[in-house]
Formats: structure tokens, C-alpha cells, sequence
């Protein structure tokens, strides 16, 4: 064990590395792309110095569909990528979903679109990392700002992923996974290693379930249980069915489960005024600037509260209501055109005036923040 | 035994997928295989809809052409992180095979062991008779009506450019299938059997052929039949995986060397921004990473922050660090308080950043005595890096200088900085900073 006060200069992507091998992975799949290669490079070596698996794969389609694989058979596995490649991976992902098979996805953002710029952070992918999925389903998505909150979040990725057997994205960006920081590794938080539901006995069904919210046990491929997957739409034994009821339960059932869980899957870091007048919502690496403008406005009597997201999907929606309080503005800062994650919050907060601090290239300024209060 | 369930087949009638199920259920049975430790994991298309033909063994229904990279994974997790021995077949056609072309001489490269039975009959078959890479010229499709104009693909050339271990190429009807089938699965290693086929939906009614001509077609086209391709050189991925990586308890994260006892003392009451800029590959982001690490030693919050273009060798590179007595929010610096300019990349940048124009109020720029005359007078030290020191240390020497200059850190916190980042190089790297330590503008 790590003894407290070893301080040591860590990069976001090391400490995903760190925080997916706390969790128990045991399969990295991984294909070159900056600024994600970090994570590729550092779960190659250590996975390979204790024997477990990390495979560069030809393409990214290949990297998710061996951690899928890899899955499946019961080992729990991650890739990680950029825009570019969580692009390509997008169909997989879906499978992932619909076959319920848990898989964490890290995709270190970076200038957009297209090839756009490599060594620049952007918050592009915000929306395509929820919205990759056709027919409305929520993917967990984890936005650390820290490298001590990438090691955290990715624990809580692993955890979630298993949990609910369900895909997740962790979404960092260049600035966070890329810049050191010294931190206290003998400070990690100590957050429980949850292990995915196992199937036991007879009865076994592939996605089996009473209420729809339930998390049907899993049982892996070259098993004692004999297990039926599809990408397909398909009944609780598995087998591909068109519009039937149970068919449609179980698609039903895909999304029920996350959504039941939002109150729990909801983290956020919060530093409230009762008295606020405004109320400074922002993620990742925008969240550092955010928290560095709210304090400047206070120390020029304003009353401002700050709301970090962690979790961006499902939408904390409870946290944010009660964290408006008096407050009748909300402002979002992030880093992208036209702010992404606003519109999805002016759904969440209705009657509240949403104003945005966007921008695009760089990191956006504590100052740039503080101006938009 | 028989795997194959007593229900009517899915498929149109005289079509060859239902064969293949025939003959892979009697090379299953013929190994004595437990379905319990079987997969077969098959692609989109009508070939995906043999899954529940077989009712004991595992089946996994895939995305389009993404069988064989969904089957890997499965195996080698199988085998390196479980109890080993799956036998994992791939049901796919010629449409998955164009798709997934890349998942397969991936496999056949790695020679990950597994078995793929690529249901060849020369068109996109549940789609409409749309043409494949594996349509053979002049083979009518729906979407090339007076024959195809190009060659197709030949699976075996393919196999043998990627090392592949185990090829085979044999019709539907062929009487020796069920052996060639039995045969692959019991290849230690990659091995794909091409089974020719006609599409009685597309296939026939566009094409005047029928079974017999099939072969006679292909050996036109050049193709050859039976067993092609039988290497016994090239042991499968896993056991050369678990020669080079053996099982080891998880020890400590490498690369740690112990934390110095000792603290330094700092000067700092609030946070410091440099700019460390050069050229690349001339060691900046190492000189940046001393002055971080002395500051960790120093008891101080720190980030460091990296940029060069995306050659990583060419060009400029620069690095950000900022020291604090207290936690960092905000990671950038819009007003440096010292920029450090070992080279003429490094100075260009600086000046595309505007970072002198940004500096803070008493900031301090040192540069390179070289490039003195490209910045207003008076308005850097001047100091002898590059001479003095050397292309690869004048960095580390300018921040030395600094450090010596400001007091602002202790010069022997840089010294035990590159000491805790240890490195072969460990020695030049101190000798930088005891001679920037008493450079003079």
C-alpha cells in the first residue's frame, strides 16, 4: 500500500491507467491516437508485466470489438480512443449495448472535426458520446477534470459498466489527460470494485427479468450456461424476434435500467451560495477554470454557487434543480461551439435563463467566465 | 452426438448454408467436442441465421463483417485470462468477409486460434444480390446486371500474405466438407475454410450456372480447391503471448523511485507560471519536468502542460509549469512570469503565442545570447545556454538561471529533482544545473 503524502506528477491518462487496473481490468485493446496513447502505451506495459492481455488491434472498430469479446467471455476490458476513432467505434458500441455486454470506452477529446487539431483539447464529443446510440438510450458518460478524478472515474466506469451491464464512456480531453499534476497517490480515494451480476442455476436466460429495471445476471460465453447474444432485436432467451411484446420489453428494458439508476449515477462537486444570484455549471477541464472564476467573482462580492458535473449523463438533473436555488441564471462553460451541454441543461432547468461561455482552440480563461456573470 | 437441432432450416430451398450446418454438425460430432465449450459467433447476413440451428453450443450474433475481431477477443481472453480450450467458429459470408477483410489478416497475422467458415456464394444475398470483393468477374449481380467488371478477391493469396496457417477452399456439396471442416477446428491456429456456394435467390436465377459449373467457374477464375495452405511453423498468439508475459502477481506501479526525505524550502506566495520553449527533441519538456519535480519536492502544488506540433521530433516544443503554495484550478497561464527561450523554434513560438506581450508585470524572460538581437533592448537576459551549456541541457540551464535569480526554489531541490527522475542522463542533466545555476547575462 501507498503511504499517504507520496506525491508524484501523474498525467490524466496515467491515472485512467491506474484507476482501470484498481477496478480489475484484466483486457486492453488499444490503436494509436493522440492524445489517447498515453492510456494505449501504459496499459500495454502493465498489463503485460503480469501476464494479462493488451492487443493493439488494426483499427479502432477492431479494439472495441475484441474488448467486447473479451467481455463477453467475462474479463473486463477497455479501450480508448479520440473523436476520430470513438467515430468509427460508435457501431460497436451499440452492440455493446444491446447485447448488454459492460466495456469501458475512455475518449480523450481532442479538436474537432474531422482530423481537426490532435494536440488541442477541445469538448466536442459531448453529445456524440450520449447520442452515438439510435433510439434514444442513455450511456453513462463520466467527465473527470483532475487526474485524481480520472482515477476515481474510471473506477466508477468499471463499477457502472459491470453493474448495469452497459457500455460507458469515460470522457476526458487533451488538457486533462495529457498535463501532470502532482498528486498524493497515497490519497487515492478508495472507491469499491464492483463485480457484474453472475447468472447461477438452472433457468438461466439470456435477458432475464421481472421488472424492467432489473439487471439480468450475466454468464459468460464458454460457460457452464449456455448463452445466447444478438445485436438484433431479440426476445429474454435471446433469440432475434420482430415486434413482439417481449421483444420490445426488452428494448424497453435497455434504457429502464440506466434510467432507474440516475439518482445514483449522478456525481457532481458542488460549491453552493444560498444566496446566489447565478450559478456557474461547467465539466472537465472547463470545471477548473469555472471554479477559478467563481472564486475571483466572490472575492468582487458577487454571489455565485458552482455546480461541477462528474457524470454528465444521465443528466444530474435533481442536483442541478436543487442547486439553482434562488438563482436565476445559470451559466454553462464549455469548450465547444454553440455549447453543447447547454442544450441538453435547457431542457433539465426550465424557467432559468441559460447563457453559455463558449469557445474553441484553447482553453476558455477564468476571466472569459467571470465577464459572462 | 448431434448438435444440430431437429427444426426446418431457415434457408431458401436448394440453398448451400443449410449444407455447411450439416457438415460443421457431423465435424462437431466427429470431434467429440463438449458444445459447452464451443462458440460459434456469426456475422449479418443469412448465413447470421444458423444460431439457433444450434442449441447447445454458445452462439453470438455480431455486427456486419465484425465476427472475427468479436470471436478474438473471445479466445484470447479465454485463454490467457481463463481457464483456455473455447472452440470458437465464425460464421460469415462473402459481403462480412469485404467488411471485415482487415478483422481476418489481423487474425490470420496474430494467428489467434480460431476457425472461420466463410459462406461464399458471390453476393450480398439478404440484401438484394448486391456484388461482393468476392464476386468473380463477369458473375451477374443486381448491381452489375452484364457481369461484374472486376476480379475478385482470392482468399487464399489473401491467406498466404498474412501467414495464415490453415486455408481451404471446397463447395457446398463437396463430399470430403465435413473433414476439411473437422480439420480447421482442430488447427492449432487461424484457419479459414471458403466454402463456394450459389445464391438460389440472386445467384441462379441472374447466372446461367448450376452446381456443377461452380467448380469449373473458379478454376477458371484460377482458384484451386481443397486443403491449400497446412503451416505447422507458427504457434497460435496465446501460447506465444504466455511464452513472452508470463502470470504475475500484480506488484507496485513501476517507474517509482522512493520519494526524498527531505523537503526543500520555496518562496512562493502565490502561483508562479514558466514557459519553457526550444526546439524539439532538445530535452525542453525535461527541463520543465525538473522544475515540477522540484517543486513537489518543495512542498508546492504544480501542473505541467506540453506542446508541440504534431511531429514530435521537428519544430518547437514547449512546456507550461505552474507552481503554487495552494491547489491549482485553472491549469493555463495567461501571464507568464518568466518565459525561458533556449532556441530560435522556441522563440518563434513564443512570439505566435504572444506570450511576451502577455508576460506578467516584473516578469523575466531569459534567452538564448544567440537570439538576443531578435527581441527589444533590454528587454531579456541574455544568457550563454546554448555555448555554455548544450543544445539538449539549454533548457534545463535556463531554468537554473531562473531559480538561481528569483530564489524563488532552492537550487539543490532541481538537483534532487533530477535525481527522483532518475535516467541514464541523470549526470549531465546535474551538471546543467550547477553551470546554469551561475550563468550571467
Amino acid at each position: 500500500m501507498t503511504a499517504r503524502g507520496d506525491i508524484r506528477l501523474r498525467s490524466g491518462n496515467q491515472m485512467v491507467v491506474e484507476g482501470a487496473l484498481r477496478a480489475g481490468c484484466r483486457f486492453f485493446s488499444g490503436y494509436p491516437i493522440t492524445p489517447a496513447s498515453e492510456i494505449y502505451r501504459e496499459m500495454t506495459l502493465r498489463l503485460q508485466a503480469r501476464g494479462d492481455v493488451a492487443i493493439g488491434a488494426p483499427d479502432e472498430i477492431s479494439a472495441l470489438c475484441y474488448c467486447i469479446g473479451a467481455s463477453q467471455r467475462g474479463v473486463k476490458a477497455m479501450t480508448a480512443t479520440s473523436g476520430p476513432g470513438w467515430a468509427l467505434m460508435i457501431e460497436a458500441f451499440q452492440y455493446a449495448l444491446m447485447t448488454e455486454t459492460p466495456v469501458v470506452v475512455a475518449v480523450v477529446q481532442r479538436l474537432g472535426p474531422s482530423t481537426g487539431g490532435a494536440t488541442q483539447g477541445a469538448q466536442g464529443d459531448v453529445l456524440l458520446a450520449e447520442f452515438a446510440t439510435s433510439g434514444g438510450y442513455t450511456v453513462p458518460v463520466f467527465a473527470p477534470s483532475t487526474p485524481g478524478e480520472c482515477f476515481a472515474l474510471t473506477v466508477q466506469a468499471f463499477n457502472w459498466a459491470e453493474a448495469l451491464r452497459t457500455p460507458v464512456v469515460l470522457l476526458s480531453d487533451k488538457e486533462v489527460g495529457m498535463t501532470y499534476e502532482a498528486l498524493d497517490l497515497g490519497a487515492l480515494p478508495d472507491v469499491p470494485v464492483v463485480a457484474r451480476p453472475q447468472a447461477v442455476g438452472d433457468g438461466y436466460r439470456a435477458v432475464a427479468f421481472t421488472a424492467p429495471d432489473e439487471v439480468p445476471p450475466f454468464a459468460p460465453v464458454g460457460g457452464p450456461l449456455k448463452v445466447t447474444l444478438t445485436g438484433s432485436a431479440h426476445n429474454k432467451d435471446g433469440w432475434l424476434r420482430k415486434n413482439d411484446p417481449e421483444t420490445l420489453d426488452v428494448l424497453r428494458h435497455l434504457e429502464a435500467k440506466i434510467a432507474a439508476r440516475a439518482g445514483d449515477l449522478a456525481l457532481v462537486t458542488e460549491d453552493l451560495d444560498a444566496d446566489a444570484d447565478t450559478l456557474v455549471v461547467s465539466y472537465g477541464i472547463t470545471a477548473r477554470a469555472a471554479r477559478e472564476a467563481v472564486r475571483l467573482a466572490r472575492a468582487a462580492g458577487r454571489r455565485v454557487s458552482f455546480v461541477g458535473l462528474l457524470t454528465l449523463f444521465p443528466v444530474p438533473a435533481d442536483a442541478l434543480r436543487a442547486a439553482v436555488g434562488p438563482a436565476k441564471r445559470v451559466v454553462v462553460a464549455e469548450e465547444n461551439l454553440g455549447g453543447l451541454y447547454r442544450r441538453v441543461l435547457a431542457g433539465a432547468l426550465p424557467g432559468v435563463e441559460l447563457a453559455g461561455v463558449n469557445k474553441l482552440g484553447g482553453m476558455i480563461r477564468p476571466a472569459e467566465i467571470v465577464e459572462a456573470l | 452426438m448431434t448438435f444440430l437441432a431437429q427444426r426446418p432450416m431457415p434457408y431458401c430451398r436448394g440453398c448451400g448454408h443449410g449444407l455447411v450446418a450439416r457438415r460443421l454438425d457431423e465435424a462437431l460430432g466427429r470431434l467429440g467436442l463438449d458444445p459447452g465449450r464451443v462458440v460459434l459467433t456469426t456475422d449479418i447476413g443469412c448465413v447470421g441465421l444458423v444460431d439457433p440451428l444450434f442449441p447447445a453450443v454458445h452462439t453470438v450474433h455480431t455486427i456486419h463483417g465484425r465476427s472475427t475481431a468479436v470471436a478474438a477477443g473471445a479466445v484470447l481472453a479465454d485463454a490467457l485470462c481463463a481457464e483456455g480450450g473455447l472452440t470458437n467458429i465464425v460464421m460469415l459470408g462473402d459481403g462480412g468477409a469485404t467488411i471485415g477483410l482487415l478483422h481476418l489478416t489481423q487474425a490470420a497475422l496474430m494467428n489467434v486460434d480460431l476457425t472461420v467458415l466463410l459462406h461464399n456464394n458471390m453476393l450480398f444475398g439478404m440484401t438484394g444480390g448486391q456484388h461482393s470483393a468476392l464476386t468473380p468477374e463477369g458473375f451477374a449481380t443486381s448491381t452489375t446486371l452484364e457481369g461484374n467488371w472486376v476480379p475478385a478477391l482470392d482468399m487464399e493469396q489473401i491467406l498466404r500474405g498474412s501467414h495464415g496457417g490453415f486455408f481451404a477452399r471446397q463447395l457446398a456439396t463437396d463430399r470430403e466438407l465435413a473433414d476439411v471442416i473437422a480439420e480447421a477446428i482442430a488447427f492449432p491456429g487461424f484457419a479459414l475454410v471458403e466454402i463456394l456456394e450459389l445464391c438460389t435467390g440472386f445467384g441462379v436465377p441472374l447466372n446461367e450456372l448450376d452446381g456443377k459449373a461452380l467448380r469449373a467457374t473458379a478454376e477458371a477464375e484460377g482458384k484451386q480447391f481443397g486443403v491449400r495452405i497446412r503451416r505447422t511453423d507458427r504457434r497460435p498468439y496465446h501460447a506465444l503471448y504466455r511464452e513472452r508475459f508470463p502470470v504475475r502477481a500484480a506488484g507496485p506501479p513501476p517507474a517509482t523511485r522512493a520519494a526524498p526525505a527531505r523537503a526543500f524550502a520555496h518562496r512562493l506566495t502565490r502561483a508562479l507560471g514558466v514557459i519553457v520553449a526550444g526546439s524539439a527533441g532538445e530535452r525542453v519538456q525535461t527541463a520543465a519536468a525538473v522544475l515540477a519535480q522540484a517543486a513537489v519536492l518543495s512542498g508546492l502544488c504544480c501542473v505541467q502542460k506540453n506542446d508541440y506540433p504534431v511531429t514530435v521530433g521537428s519544430g518547437f516544443s514547449l512546456s507550461e509549469v505552474k507552481l503554487a503554495p495552494e491547489p491549482i484550478l485553472y491549469t493555463g497561464i495567461d501571464a507568464a512570469d518568466a518565459v525561458l527561450i533556449a532556441s530560435a523554434d522556441g522563440l518563434r513560438e513564443v512570439k505566435g503565442r504572444r506570450d511576451l506581450e502577455r508576460l506578467a508585470p516584473a516578469g523575466v524572460v531569459i534567452v538564448d545570447a544567440s537570439l538576443a538581437g531578435e527581441l527589444p533592448p533590454g528587454r531579456a537576459l541574455a544568457a550563454p545556454l546554448r555555448s555554455t551549456l548544450t543544445a539538449d541541457t539549454a533548457a534545463l540551464g535556463a531554468v537554473a538561471l531562473l531559480v538561481a535569480r528569483t530564489g524563488v526554489l532552492e537550487r539543490d531541490a532541481l538537483l534532487a529533482a533530477v535525481d527522483a527522475l532518475g535516467g541514464k542522463d541523470a549526470g549531465a542533466l546535474r551538471a546543467a544545473v550547477e553551470r546554469g545555476s551561475t550563468l550571467t547575462g
